[in-house]
Order: structure tokens, then C-alpha cells, then sequence
């Protein structure tokens, strides 16, 4: 099945209950690719990714999973098929340990606990604490390492740098790099840092309205500052 | 030689750790999967008419029938959360106690229509008959056994829970049932494992009970009282917090008994009001 992208989404539909959200978005991801997902607030990046999960509605369209359809497939299901998820909001487990976080879901492959503690050493300090305990960064750090920990062939990252010290930010963006050096695992990566998400992905979309507005490979749109003054509303190419 | 306070103690101590296998079901669903089952003690019920029937009708050997006790209790439980509950997780309280109470209505008639509505004999293995002495006491053996199995019991659910990996999945999914099926875990297999758990102890206590406070029809009800007051003394999905607390209703109302006849088993709604305004949520409640 190597001739089969990894993720593909083949105009899809979705939404919540009544409301849809997403109108007719097609996207293909090849095995270890990165995309980044860009657009201003609220076009329905968050429910994109939800969407790959299977927690929307998904109205007309298709999800593939390496050419097998995943469409209604419930989201443990689409986890163990290889898709490691962080949410926006984190949502590490608060009752358990930051060991048990990791290991709660962890599945055999090459993340382990000994791999995801280089990544983030911050985290091996914190094992025994509790889910609660941990600053904004250390959470994103959790949330992170915990899906690896389930050993992906495709990581979603929801606005992994938002609300976050910069020091803290230089250090995420540090072990995702890594991670795609690495290429082991697959990343759509949802970023407001637009500058940041470009320089780290392969290809880009910009979304708006719940429609794919532009697609183009990261280096080039990070050139293109009239359509990202257009859909994203950021100066990007004033900066350094 | 002791005084004999030591022995109410004893019968307290007994009464209590049975009260624990019965209720601790009921705290882990209640606490932490949210549900309302008033149905708890009707699953104890089956628990003791297996015991029972094995017993009287099959001459299969007391010990023997404990774990029969326990699989149909938690096979009856899985099929009905199929079935009914899990329709109702959702849902608000009063539809969920409509539903149970139901079903434990539905339990009493049940075992009325099969078994009659009699005190069910029991008779237990020699060797869990008479007492042993001790600094003076007469100490009940079955009641010793009773203890014995009350601790084992808790010491493998806080081993479960707190130390296994299930263990760590059951409380990553009440933290956070989105996120846990995001992360691969099977809610819904986690909480009927859960549930189907909690419902077999209720049958293995259910078939411990008759010994002590013999099996009919009603016990569905009656025991659903003494359940609801450790599980709300104890405080929610607290294992430390049921234990604790069927110990001390088990002992106040032993010592009641013995001591105040003429307040009798008014005791321990007395306890249990004094706890609760003491603190609402219970000894270990955490809300």
C-alpha cells in the first residue's frame, strides 16, 4: 500500500449537529509529509482536525486512511489505526500521574517513555506529579509526548505554541522539528503563528469559510505575502 | 480476657466489611461513572440465590459457588448495561433512578414468583461453623472469613485502580471520555468492564449476606438502604472513603443493637446525619 497517501480527505462535508462547518474539502497527506493548516479565527481549522478523528458529523465526502475508507469509523478506532491527537486545549487527564498520562494509551513501537523524556526533559522531572500540576507549557508538552506515546504514523497538533511563554514556544518548536527530521510521523499541524508553521511544513492550506481558499508548498507561500495578507491578515513577509 | 465490648467490636468490624463488598459497586459506578443504579442490591440478590440454589439444589460446596455468584451478578449487569443503562448515561438523574428502581422492583417480584418469598437456609462448610477463642472472645469463624475476604477484596481493587494500567484507564475516561477515546482507549468497554465489576462484587457480598442476614425477596430494598448510606457517608467513588464508612455503620449499628435496643436500627441514620453535616460530601468525597 505504499503507492496510498496516508490521510486523505475527499470533499468533505462536516459539521456539528446542524451546523455544518467544513464545505467540501479535499487534502491528500503522503506518509511522513507535514501540512499546515492556516486561516484566521474560527474557519474551521479546529473542526478539520476534529474531523480526522471522527467527531464530527461528517455530512457527504470521505476520510482515507491509507486508501481504506475511515469514514464512520469511531475515533478509538481511528486512534489505533495510527492517528495521535493533541488537542487545543490539552486536556491532559488531571487524576493521573504524568507517568500514567503517557502510559494510559501508549502503544509498542519506537516512543517510549525513555524516547519522549529526551524529547521533553522537563517531563522526566515531572513524572510523579499529578496531571494538574503542571504549567500551560508542561501540559502541551504532556499532550504531546501522550500521543506519541501511542506510536502515530500521523500527529495532529492543535495550536501546540497558543498561550505559551516564548522560551516555552522555542522548545516546542525544537522537538517538532525533531520529530520531522526524524521521519517517522506524519504532521498536520494547526498554527496562528503563521511564520513558524510555514518554516516547519512541507505543504500549507489556508482555509476560509470552512473551504480550502489556497494550497501551495510552504516555501512558496511563505514567499506569497499577497495571499497571506488576503486570507490570514498577518504582515508575514515584514518579518525577519 | 477482653471485655466484651471487643466482641460487639468483632460483630461491628464483620458487619461492616460484608456492608463494603455490597456498596463498593455502587460507589465506583455512582462516583465515577455518574450513574444512579438503585438496582445495585438486586444484582447482590442474584449473587445470594445462586449461592443458594447451587447450594440446596446442586450440593456444590459453599466456596464453590462464591465465584458463581460473582460471574452471574456481573454477567446479569453487563447485559442489562447493554441492553438499558448505557441509553441512560446521559440522562438525567430522576430517568436513571426511574429506570433502576424499576428493575430492583422487577428483582423483587422475580425471585418472589421462583423462590418463594422465605427466608432461604444456608448451610455453610464445617469449617466456617462455630467460633474460635481468643483473649476470652468468641470469635465467629464464618465472621473471621467474612473479614478475610472483605480485605483481600479491597486490597485487590486499590491494587486495580490505582496501580494498573486498567486502572489508569478507567480514571483517564471519567477525566476525560473525548480525549480518552482520542487517545485509542474503548470508553465503553472500560466503563461495562467497570460497571460489570462493581456488580459482581455486589453478588459475591450478596451470597456472603445470607449467613449473616439470611436472603428474601425484599432484599433488594432493604439492603439498597444500608448501601446508599456507606456510599453517601463514604463519599463518592472513594474505595478508602466506603470502607471506612461500613465500618463505622456496620459497627454503630451492631453496637446500637447491643447497647440501645430501644433506639435499634435508628442508630445509623443518626450517624449518617452527623457525618453529612459534618461534611456534605461525604468522609472522602471530593464534591
Amino acid at each position: 500500500m505504499a503507492d496510498q497517501p496516508l490521510l486523505q480527505l475527499d470533499n468533505v462535508t462536516a459539521g456539528y449537529g446542524d451546523a455544518v462547518v467544513l464545505h467540501g474539502i479535499s487534502l491528500t497527506l503522503p506518509e511522513n509529509g507535514s501540512l499546515a493548516v492556516l486561516g484566521r479565527n474560527g474557519v474551521g481549522k479546529t473542526t478539520l482536525l476534529l474531523t480526522i478523528m471522527g467527531y464530527t458529523q461528517l455530512r457527504t465526502g470521505r476520510v482515507l486512511w491509507r486508501g481504506q475508507d475511515m469514514s464512520r469509523m469511531p475515533p478509538h478506532r481511528r486512534a489505533t489505526q495510527g492517528i495521535g491527537w493533541v488537542a487545543q486545549e490539552r486536556e491532559v487527564f488531571p487524576s493521573l500521574t504524568v507517568e500514567e498520562n503517557l502510559t494510559v494509551a501508549s502503544r509498542p513501537g519506537p516512543w517510549d517513555m525513555a524516547a519522549v523524556f529526551k524529547l521533553f526533559p522537563r517531563l522526566s522531572e515531572r513524572r510523579r506529579n499529578m496531571g494538574n500540576q503542571l504549567s500551560g507549557g508542561e501540559q502541551q508538552m504532556l499532550a504531546t509526548a501522550r500521543a506519541l506515546m501511542t506510536n502515530p504514523a500521523l500527529l495532529l497538533l492543535d495550536e501546540p505554541c497558543e498561550g505559551l511563554a516564548p522560551v516555552i514556544v522555542d522548545e516546542l518548536i525544537a522537538a517538532i522539528k525533531l520529530l520531522l527530521a526524524d521521519r517517522r510521523v506524519a504532521i498536520v499541524l494547526v498554527e496562528q503563528h503563521t511564520e513558524v508553521a510555514l518554516e516547519l511544513t512541507a505543504d500549507a492550506i489556508v482555509l476560509e469559510r470552512g473551504a480550502v481558499a489556497h494550497a501551495a508548498p510552504s516555501a512558496q507561500l511563505s514567499q506569497d505575502a499577497a495571499t497571506l495578507e488576503r486570507l490570514v491578515g498577518l504582515r508575514v513577509a515584514a518579518t525577519p | 480476657m477482653l471485655p466484651p465490648i471487643f466482641g460487639v467490636l468483632f460483630d461491628g468490624i464483620a458487619y461492616g466489611m460484608l456492608l463494603f463488598v455490597l456498596s463498593v459497586g455502587l460507589s465506583v459506578t455512582l462516583g465515577l461513572m455518574n450513574f444512579v443504579n438503585l438496582a445495585h442490591c438486586a444484582f447482590a440478590m442474584i449473587g445470594g440465590y445462586v449461592t443458594v440454589t447451587l447450594v440446596n439444589q446442586f450440593g456444590w460446596p459453599f466456596l464453590a459457588t462464591l465465584p458463581a455468584a460473582f460471574a452471574a451478578a456481573a454477567v446479569t449487569s453487563v447485559v442489562l448495561e447493554r441492553l438499558l443503562y448505557r441509553r441512560l448515561y446521559r440522562a438525567s438523574d430522576l430517568d436513571q433512578v426511574l429506570l433502576t428502581i424499576g428493575l430492583a422492583f422487577i428483582s423483587v417480584s422475580v425471585a418472589a414468583y421462583i423462590f418463594g418469598t422465605v427466608q432461604q437456609p444456608i448451610s455453610t462448610p464445617e469449617a466456617l461453623r462455630g467460633s474460635v477463642q481468643f483473649l476470652g472472645l468468641n470469635l465467629g469463624k464464618y465472621r473471621l472469613f467474612l473479614i478475610g475476604v472483605a480485605l483481600v477484596v479491597t486490597l485487590a481493587l486499590v491494587i486495580g485502580l490505582e496501580y494498573t494500567r486498567f486502572g489508569a484507564q478507567v480514571r483517564a475516561s471519567v477525566d476525560n471520555q473525548r480525549m480518552a477515546r482520542g487517545l485509542g482507549i474503548d470508553v465503553d468497554w472500560t466503563f461495562a468492564s467497570t460497571f460489570a465489576l462493581g456488580s459482581g462484587l455486589a453478588g459475591l457480598g450478596g451470597a456472603l449476606a445470607i449467613e449473616i442476614v439470611g436472603l428474601d425477596p425484599n432484599f433488594s430494598f432493604t439492603y439498597l438502604v444500608y448501601v446508599l448510606i456507606v456510599v453517601s457517608v463514604g463519599g463518592l467513588g472513594s474505595i478508602a472513603g466506603s470502607f471506612a464508612a461500613a465500618m463505622l455503620i456496620g459497627i454503630s449499628d451492631i453496637a446500637g443493637k447491643y447497647y440501645v435496643p430501644e433506639l435499634g436500627a435508628f442508630l445509623i441514620y443518626l450517624v449518617m446525619v452527623v457525618v453529612l453535616m459534618w461534611k456534605p460530601a461525604g468522609l472522602f468525597g471530593k464534591r
